[in-house]
């Protein structure tokens, strides 16, 4: 395994609050092995970037750990370990292969071995430094070349990028952004490095440009048998370069698997839904189209991140009393209008409500009408009448587990899970 | 490689084109030739004074036998001054004065506030939030007023006089060069040069630095000028402790008692001051289009 992220999370501090963090990655695993490419796919915001600075650590995890160039039976050893909750081991394979305490020379070392494009070529190139420093800047820093040597070498990587030469020495800013994602790419391989994070490297160009940077990005891969984590939106770019897919949402992984398998036959209702947005030629589109927006990650959603806007959601997803007391709310306003103004609902704890101004009976016919449209409903568990007001109380969430659906496919989604876990 | 003899010599391709941004600016080149004027003035008063004629180049050469102001003629130009001072030689004398004047502030004041800027950002925490405090002390006081208070405290000569306004102008330096310090630091290049694995001095002073200093120096090419202005007021108002030397702001009081017979004793040595502020303005700008990277694109 080139690089293999296990257990993951980022936290980043809210600036003026205390004690709240944005969960920008939130346990997440991750494995990429020699020479494959990885698609990660996910919505802006959904954590793929950090989780890609991660692995080559442009930023240091709250916790985790990222183990590089280790053998697959190592690794099996070490996922034992952590399973089994065995200290000792699970620290002492760590110190050989983890890039977190790296310092130095070795952290140097690391570097060269590493690679990254980031998405915007407009702002990542120096625009003070030539071409040639700037594809040169890896070597040198990294102790590959000395500065003579590795200009030499900028100038064939620029051959290999397939630019003229003669580009070393000019500036950015006389480059269009196809050309200057060229030299992105170059200064990513310029040491020759074992796995490259390629975050977004297409989505700032425009779609031509877009298909001649894939392609390349191909060849190189043939030609020097690096492995990439390809971070992109696209789901279409990366059912043309990964081999495998992994699918992010809010910081947490929903599914991961082969390509052909996440892409005929997604087994998350989140996957389904990016998948079917996806036109093809001869078919019918049967979108499945998502409603509101990605959680704010400071205060994700309990349960299941994705349930709010799921629409397979199901009564153990992670409803809590807010989301359920503003769904009959709305529902009041929208249907119910003669109850409007009468009908009072109130959060008492995290599963249970207080529903002033309908009787139980009323509420359970409307709960009943309605719970197919309104997801939210489906988590109401029992309704019982407590004197002046109706006690509603919820189904209690389970967090969902990544489950194997398949050969190296997983998803998690608790329709997933069969019965064991209820 | 042909290109890459090129890239050793000053002439390469960026400089270049920094060259033809700046003269396609024609207020900036008026500017620049106007402010070359002064600096020629300044360095002839300085080196040869013999050149322009000028007998006691550093003082004010009065003339008591005729001290009532003299309209502009043939002998005297620009017409003269109370007490019988040709007021030609003495703005030539007083653009040396005033300039030096300038310099000595805002190099010093802007070389302090960008160490004492660049040590805020790149430490951070409260040793930013310390200094960035004491910026906002000095930028609550008027300049003015705070300049004539340090002055007052060191006493009535020209060195307090530069001391005081270097304590009042370095803030501007500290927290211009922070905020553009700062904003380059969220740039990606800079995370690309991480992973390229540069050390941090190497990314602050290979990356940052060249990267926010050019604003600061257009900054310090305006202030030439917003200096000047407050030197003749801090002059007009008699902060100068010598009578007879030669300094526009002072040049503008000698003859405040004639101003309605003559006008020209004011006029003359306030267009003066005026004409240096709005060419260093205009230079400022054509130096703001050569680091401005759109201007330069579109050319």
């Amino acid at each position: 395994m080139i690089i293999a992220g296990r257990h993951l999370k980022e936290y980043f501090p809210v600036k003026g609050v205390r004690g709240a963090y944005v969960r920008a990655v939130d346990d997440v695993s991750i494995d990429v092995h020699e020479g494959e490419i990885v698609g990660l796919v996910g919505e802006s915001g959904s954590g793929k970037s950090t989780l890609g600075r991660l692995l080559v650590r442009l930023l240091d995890p709250t916790a985790g750990d990222v183990l590089f160039n280790i053998p697959d039976s190592e690794l099996r050893e070490y996922d034992d370990a952590l399973e089994r909750n065995d200290k000792q081991m699970v620290k002492k394979i760590s110190s050989k292969y983890s890039i977190l305490r790296l310092k130095g020379s070795r952290l140097k070392m690391f570097r060269r071995e590493v690679g990254i494009v980031f998405q915007d070529p407009y702002s990542s190139l120096d625009p003070r430094m030539s071409i040639a420093d700037i594809i040169a800047e890896p070597m040198i820093e990294t102790g590959l070349y000395k500065r003579a040597e590795a200009l030499e070498r900028a100038e064939e990587l620029l051959e290999e990028v397939q630019l003229p030469r003669d580009f070393a020495y000019r500036y950015p800013h006389e480059l269009s952004g196809g050309q200057r994602q060229r030299v992105a790419i170059a200064r990513g391989i310029a040491t020759n490095p074992k796995f490259v994070v390629l975050d977004e490297p297409t989505s700032a160009l425009d779609v031509s440009v877009q298909a001649e940077i894939l392609v390349l990005l191909r060849e190189l891969r043939e030609k020097h048998n690096m492995a990439m984590l390809f971070i992109t939106h696209n789901i279409s770019v990366v059912s043309y370069m990964a081999d495998r897919i992994y699918v992010m949402y809010a910081g947490k992984l929903l599914e991961y698997g082969p390509k052909t398998q996440v892409i005929r036959s997604p087994r998350h209702p989140y996957t389904q839904a990016l998948i079917s947005a996806v036109p093809e030629v001869g078919r019918e589109m049967r979108r499945v189209v998502l409603k509101g927006d990605v959680p704010n990650l400071v205060m994700p959603p309990a349960g299941c991140r994705f349930h709010p806007r799921c629409p397979v959601a199901v009564a153990e997803c992670g409803w809590d009393s807010g989301e359920v007391s503003e769904a009959i709310n709305r529902l009041i306003e929208a249907r119910y209008a003669e109850l409007s103004g009468k009908l009072s609902v109130k959060p008492k704890g995290p599963l249970a409500l207080e529903v002033r101004g309908i009787s139980a009976q009323q509420l359970k016919q409307i709960v009943d009408a309605e719970s197919e449209s309104t997801k939210a409903l489906k988590a109401i568990y029992s309704i019982k009448d407590a004197g002046d007001h109706v006690e509603v109380s919820l189904a209690a969430p389970r967090e969902p587990r990544l489950v194997p659906v398949g050969p190296g496919h997983a998803a998690a989604c608790i329709l997933l899970e069969g019965k064991e876990g209820k | 490689m042909a290109r890459r003899g090129g890239l050793g010599g000053f002439w390469n391709e960026e400089r270049k084109l920094s060259l033809q941004v700046f003269l396609s600016n024609k207020p900036a080149v008026v500017g620049l030739v106007i402010v070359l004027i002064y600096i020629a003035d300044a360095l002839i008063v300085q080196f040869a004074p013999w050149l322009l004629g000028l007998k006691n180049p550093y003082a004010l050469t009065p003339n008591y036998i005729n001290p009532i102001p003299q309209p502009p003629s043939w002998k005297y130009p620009l017409g003269t001054t109370y007490p019988g001072v040709n007021l030609l030689t003495a703005i030539i004398k007083a653009i040396r004065v005033d300039l030096g004047l300038s310099v000595a502030v805002v190099l010093p004041g802007a070389g302090l506030g960008i160490v004492i800027g660049i040590i805020a950002t790149y430490i951070g925490g409260w040793v930013d939030d310390l200094l960035m405090r004491i910026t906002d002390i000095f930028f609550s006081v008027p300049y003015l007023v705070l300049a004539i208070a340090v002055g007052y405290v060191l006493g009535r000569d020209i060195t307090s006089m530069i001391i005081a306004l270097i304590i009042v102008w370095w803030p501007l330096y500290a927290r211009y060069t922070r905020s553009v310090t700062l904003q380059v630091r969220e740039l990606t290049f800079i995370e690309a040069a991480r992973a390229a694995g540069a050390s941090n001095a190497k990314i602050m002073f290979r990356h940052i630095l060249p990267n926010a200093l050019p604003p600061v120096l257009v900054q310090m090419s305006m202030d030439l000028g917003t200096v000047m202005l407050v030197i003749s007021a801090l002059a007009f108002i008699g902060f100068l402790p010598v009578s007879n030397f030669p300094e526009l702001g002072y040049l503008t009081t000698l003859g405040l008692n004639y101003i309605n017979t003559a006008p020209w004793t004011i006029l003359f040595p306030g267009i003066v001051i005026v004409i240096f502020a709005v060419s260093v303005y205009l230079l400022g700008m054509g130096l703001m289009d050569v680091i401005n990277p759109r201007r330069r694109s579109s050319l």
